[in-house]
């Protein structure tokens, strides 16, 4: 049963990647933007990490994906506007020559290793578990965390709210 | 039954289909994309060796990491508008103000 759940978070994690990579539309892209991080919190409800989920939950799907969703709405990128793709097959070859390297050394280094995954204990990864670490042992990197939250929020009004000058 | 190969495989992969985003979109918004792709190859890879050891540290990364990468994209976004509205194409090519 977890397998089979796992299969197909995997299955949609990597189509919707794929479906980023590849997509002419900016919008298709989103939705596999919003297929990835689903199945990303459907990962970390399978490992037992209720905190992780809600966390990507509410940050990764409610804010990050419909942030992106609302910009390109909003911006409305015509089609001559959207930069010429010439997707040729020297391209490919060239991209698929740079990656499969790393990739191939990835899974190489994974796939010697001998792992499995002792029992896990019954209160890990909870909420009540992450919070008592994160406000004993993580407290400076949470504060750091909150300046620049703070800092990217100040900075996205302000970028976004500014009169541009044009010169003409 | 599943174990900790599995995670870091299908990690490796989606961080693989990430590296081959950035390098061949030329639009803008899609690099958003794959370099959030690459950082939730991470966190899928820190949440499961989290697991596996049974320490909260890789948790923790993975929390920072989504905040993080919260705040690039609401900047990052803020930045695209801006350049859009100033130079109405999101062509990487065309960005080359800074050129000495």
């Amino acid at each position: 049963m977890e397998s089979i759940i796992f299969f197909i978070l995997a299955f949609f994690l990597l189509s919707g990647a794929i479906m980023i990579v590849f997509s002419k539309e900016s919008l298709y892209s989103a939705i596999g933007f919003l297929m990835v991080m689903i199945a990303m919190a459907g990962m970390f409800a399978l490992l037992h990490h209720s905190f992780l989920f809600l966390a990507q939950i509410l940050v990764g799907v409610g804010a990050v994906v419909v942030l992106s969703i609302m910009i390109i709405l909003s911006i409305n990128l015509k089609e001559e506007n959207q930069p010429k793709q010439n997707i040729t097959r020297k391209n490919i070859l060239f991209t698929t020559l740079i990656i499969a390297p790393i990739a191939g050394l990835l899974l190489y280094a994974i796939a010697k290793a001998p792992f499995a995954f002792a029992p896990i204990a019954q209160h890990f990864g909870t909420i009540e578990t992450m919070g008592k670490v994160l406000f004993t042992h993580w407290v400076l990197p949470f504060e750091i965390v909150s300046i620049l939250l703070l800092g990217a929020m100040v900075g996205a009004i302000v970028l976004s709210r500014r009169r541009l000058h044009v010169e003409s | 039954m599943i174990e900790l190969s599995h995670y870091l495989v299908v990690s490796g992969i989606l961080f693989s289909i990430g590296v081959v985003g950035v390098l061949r979109r030329k639009n803008l918004l899609m690099l958003f994309f794959a370099t959030e792709i690459m950082l939730n190859a991470a966190n899928i890879a820190f949440a499961a060796v989290s697991s596996y050891y049974g320490d909260l540290s890789g948790q923790m990364f993975a929390f920072f990491i989504i905040a993080v990468a919260a705040s690039e994209v609401a900047v990052g976004l803020g930045l695209l508008i801006v350049l859009y509205k100033k130079q109405g194409t999101l062509d990487l090519d065309d960005l080359a103000v800074m050129k000495g």
